[in-house]
């Protein structure tokens, strides 16, 4: 390698240019930057006159000289500013009326004018009078919204077709895309043969030119959860808790299992993402029971108020091993009516750092919580702190009956600096405090991609943080946004100790499940700190697996424990558990210990009589919202719950058919075995995607979204991603 | 913009006057995104680097003395915006996510070995990565890149040889050609 070719290589770097958006970012926080020192070297001199803030000249003798130079530059600066802003006023002006029958005459010449003197500045050095004009468009607030957002939606669907040659007339061709390969594509036979120097390379977003350069591309507007081809894409920086699979467990060893439920579903959205990228998810991304609690289950209701929500078990064949039975717990909670429901004092806190800045992110987290205030009731309030390098409170909270207000303040919002994910916290908190409505829920929305590197960054700090806050009554939940960067450990971490779910949103169609369709179960918590502890009778159960739940492990004492945080319930919410047990009669994994004294546990229990049909034993704890004192339910699971075949058995006549699983159950040991196939299949055989799609196509049931449909596709994507030897 | 004209707007800004330090920094933004994204490799990263940078800028222009020359100076404030920002930022990992594009006339194999090439300048002790950045890539001689880095001549020399011995070694003689 000489100098030459050193030299060819960082030169290529070079290609690598800004963005415009984020040029523009950093210069209006520069300028603030720079009005704000002004200020404070005023200050400093005690106003004691114009000149004394000279700086940077030491000698005495050249000061005066000096000084008399400045007066004159002054002078001229002046004049020059009056003069830009009769100009800025007359062009501001002119567009206005000689457009008015145009085709885009409804979105306002304005804008096209700011537009037009966007393309100068960002081709060619430009004086500071138009650098002036495009401040001050770029901050005038009399753009209509809708055209804002049709500006915006345009934006976020655009190829970045920035010519970097000078004849900036040059028509930018429209690439609406259906996928990031073939734009990726397009864009590079669009670059090479014409040998123009069109830019196929670079970022999303800033199309000013290409706006002003063809008009008529205005009328497409492309759907907004359409990944933007060519932009910055951070790679492998997920960050996911490391854990390993639940392993088969000895009833004579360990009889009584217990975990925290989980009603999260980040990890089936992520997944999803992953696969139709065509890659298969890292296996620490796949959690098993966020997977199978992502689809709603018809489980049975509770009967009455007084206790929130009903568990039902079902024992079936196991369809990864002979001889093994699943014992499936499905929890279900009331649904409060529409009537019933509590106001809602919410608090977005919006992460609007460098990070956010991706179509992914900030554009589809301003169209989701455009679409949450939507399901929200007038008298409802919402306030939006903001957080970036430092953290704002961007609208007091409002209520939703003026809705144009809360929507024109999501609107200004931009993403830019680094992240001070704590300090927004904080502010988001008091905010919520501070409007604390005790018969409300008060809730701390979060939408981040998880990011937070100013200020508290250690986990546990934050942790101690949250768990302080959640003793003031306010839920937090958590929605992730973005790929490549995701924190979903610091996600889950936030919403686990804050009484909160996280959903991680990749799409608006999942903004919509999980914003309108779900809102009042991720609104409105029926329980909180819901604890499942299951003793399986040695007698009947040699082994069993928790499928799942590995991150929501608890100990055997934090059962009882009111001071253990567990997972919260919202209303209608399903919960799923899993169990794979192993019959005592049936061929086990484990041996049985040489040692063991079986005799005492079975002379225990043959004391007690009839629990030879009694398969385990199920507790689930749980707090009501607004109390600290936990309540018990318990249920035996016994052969009264066992039914004869998990697949669906059709017979001619009712009587002596053998029981068969219903749909639900059926659905989600699909949802199960694929979960733990993604995460490398240790414990289920030779069980394969093709099983897995029968198996879930044979369980459908009505699937009025389509979202089993949906299940059905993944697998077979991740089953030619499989094939393809992805090294996953 | 010329010589004189850059230092007339610098003095503009130094003593308060917003137009001409927007000016300043709307030139010299890409310089700036520039040098940063060499420097991390990371186009967020060299974003938000470049805007702390940009944020810096407008309070230290006050002590900018006209010794060196602006750029050079502008060079040793971004990279020490650049090293805080990566040392507060714990994540940094740089594991090769930086994308080299818009090379057309290269092959796939070029890509490779140029991204590599890069991966390997990012991990060079601070000092010798900055003198090879400032002198091979961003052309400046090896007196601007002593004055910007406050250092003499002779060990920007320094630098950028320990810096080639060590790239050598890594990637051998044998690609060597023009």
């Amino acid at each position: 390698m000489d100098d030459a070719h050193l030299k060819k290589i960082l030169q290529q770097e070079n290609e690598n240019a800004a963005p415009e958006n984020a040029k523009k970012r950093a210069l209006n926080l520069a300028m603030a930057e720079f009005d704000q020192h002004q200020k404070e070297k005023e200050n400093n001199f005690q106003g004691s006159g114009f000149f004394s803030r000279l700086t940077g000249v030491t000698n005495k003798n050249n000061r005066r000289k000096d000084m008399k130079k400045k007066t004159y530059i002054f002078g001229g600066t002046a004049t020059a500013m009056a003069l830009v802003l009769a100009v800025g006023l007359s062009m501001h002006q002119a567009p206005h009326t000689s457009n008015g029958s145009d085709v885009r005459g409804h979105v306002g010449g304005n804008n096209f004018g700011s537009i037009a003197q966007n393309i100068t500045t960002s081709t060619s050095k430009t004086p500071f009078s138009e650098l002036l004009k495009n401040l001050k468009s770029d901050s005038s607030e009399q753009v209509q919204p809708e055209m804002r957002r049709e500006i915006e939606e345009y934006n976020i669907s655009q190829v970045d077709q920035i010519t970097k040659s000078d004849d900036s007339a040059r028509p930018a061709p429209i690439t609406p895309s259906r996928s990031n390969v073939a734009a990726k594509e397009e864009a590079k036979k669009m670059a090479s043969p014409s040998g123009n120097r069109m830019q196929a390379q670079g970022y999303a977003a800033e199309t000013d030119m290409a706006v002003a350069s063809s008009p008529p591309v205005m009328q497409m507007i492309a759907p907004i959860d359409m990944p933007a081809p060519h932009e910055y894409k951070d790679v492998g920086r997920d960050k996911f808790e490391d854990f390993t699979e639940n392993p088969i467990t000895l009833v004579s060893e360990a009889p009584v299992s217990t975990f925290s439920i989980d009603v999260d579903t980040s990890s089936y959205s992520f997944m999803r993402r992953q696969l139709e990228s065509g890659v298969l998810p890292q296996k620490d991304a796949v959690r098993i029971e966020e997977m199978v609690n992502y689809f709603d289950y018809d489980y049975a209701l509770p009967e009455n108020r007084e206790q929130p929500f009903a568990a039902t078990a079902t024992i079936t064949p196991s369809p990864w091993a002979e001889g093994r039975k699943l014992m499936h717990i499905g929890i279900k909670g009331f649904d409060i009516d529409q009537a019933e429901k509590p106001r809602s004092n919410l608090v977005f806190l919006l992460d609007v750092s460098g990070s956010m800045n991706a179509t992914d992110k900030l554009p589809l987290l301003k169209n989701s919580m455009k679409m949450l205030l939507d399901s929200l009731e007038p008298e409802d309030t919402v306030a939006i702190a903001v957080y970036a390098g430092a953290s704002g409170t961007v609208l007091e909270p409002t209520k939703v009956s003026e809705k144009s207000k809360i929507i024109a303040a999501l609107e200004n919002l931009s993403a830019g600096g680094s992240t001070a994910g704590a300090a927004g916290l904080k502010l988001a908190y008091e905010l919520a405090e501070q409007n604390f409505d005790k018969d409300a829920v008060n809730r701390v929305i979060l939408a981040t991609d998880g990011d937070f590197n100013v200020g508290i960054t250690s986990q546990d700090e934050l942790q101690d943080f949250i768990e302080r806050k959640r003793d003031s009554g306010v839920f937090l939940s958590v929605l992730g946004f973005g790929q490549g960067n995701l924190n979903d450990q610091m996600m889950q971490k936030l919403a686990q100790n804050g009484n909160g779910t996280a959903a991680y949103i990749d799409s608006l169609n999942e903004a919509r499940k999980v914003l309108v369709e779900e809102a009042s179960s991720t609104l409105f918590p029926i329980a909180k700190d819901v604890k499942i502890q299951i003793e399986f009778n040695p007698k009947t159960v040699a082994e069993y697996r928790l499928i799942g739940y590995e991150t929501r492990h608890l100990n055997r004492e934090d059962f009882n424990n009111d001071a253990v945080d567990a997972g919260d319930i919202g209303t209608g919410h399903t919960v799923t558990a899993i169990y794979e047990i192993t019959p005592v009669d049936s061929n086990r994994s484990v041996d049985e210990s040489r040692y063991a004294s079986k005799d005492t546990s079975e002379a225990a229990i043959e004391d007690k009589t009839d629990f030879n049909n009694e398969y385990a034993f199920l507790k689930i704890r749980y707090k009501l919202p607004k109390e600290d004192v936990s309540k018990l339910i318990t249920t035996p699971v016994t052969a009264a719950n066992e039914v004869s075949s998990l697949t669906q058995i059709v017979c001619i006549r009712a009587e002596g058919c053998p029981s068969s699983a219903n749909n639900d159950v059926r659905f989600s040991a699909a949802v199960a075995g694929f979960g733990q196939l993604l995460k490398g299949g240790k414990y289920i055989g030779d069980v394969n995607y093709d099983e897995i799609i029968t198996l879930a196509q044979e369980s459908k049931g009505v699937d009025e979204f389509g979202y089993r449909a949906e299940f059905i596709q993944l697998v077979r994507l991740a089953k030619s991603a499989a094939t393809m030897g992805n090294p996953q | 913009m010329n010589k004189e004209e850059e230092t007339q707007l610098i003095k503009r800004a130094q003593k308060g006057d917003r137009a001409a330090f927007e000016e300043l920094l709307r030139v010299h933004y890409d310089t700036i995104f520039k040098f940063a994204m060499k420097w991390c490799g990371n186009g967020s990263d060299a974003e938000d680097i470049a805007q702390n940078a940009c944020m810096k800028l407008a309070r230290a222009i006050d002590s900018f003395n006209f010794k060196a020359a602006f750029t050079s100076w502008l060079y040793r404030l971004v990279v020490n915006v650049a090293i805080d920002w990566q040392r507060s930022n714990a994540r940094h990992t740089g594991e090769g996510d930086a994308e080299i594009k818009g090379v057309t006339d290269a092959t796939a194999e070029d890509d490779i070995y140029a991204r590599q090439v890069m991966d390997e300048i990012r991990d060079l002790p601070e000092k010798e990565k900055m003198a090879l950045l400032l002198v091979i890539g961003e052309g400046l001689t090896h007196k601007q890149a002593a004055d910007s880095m406050d250092c003499k001549e002779s060990t920007v020399s320094w630098y950028i040889h320990e810096a080639r011995k060590k790239l050598d070694h890594k990637f051998g003689q044998e690609r060597k050609r023009g």
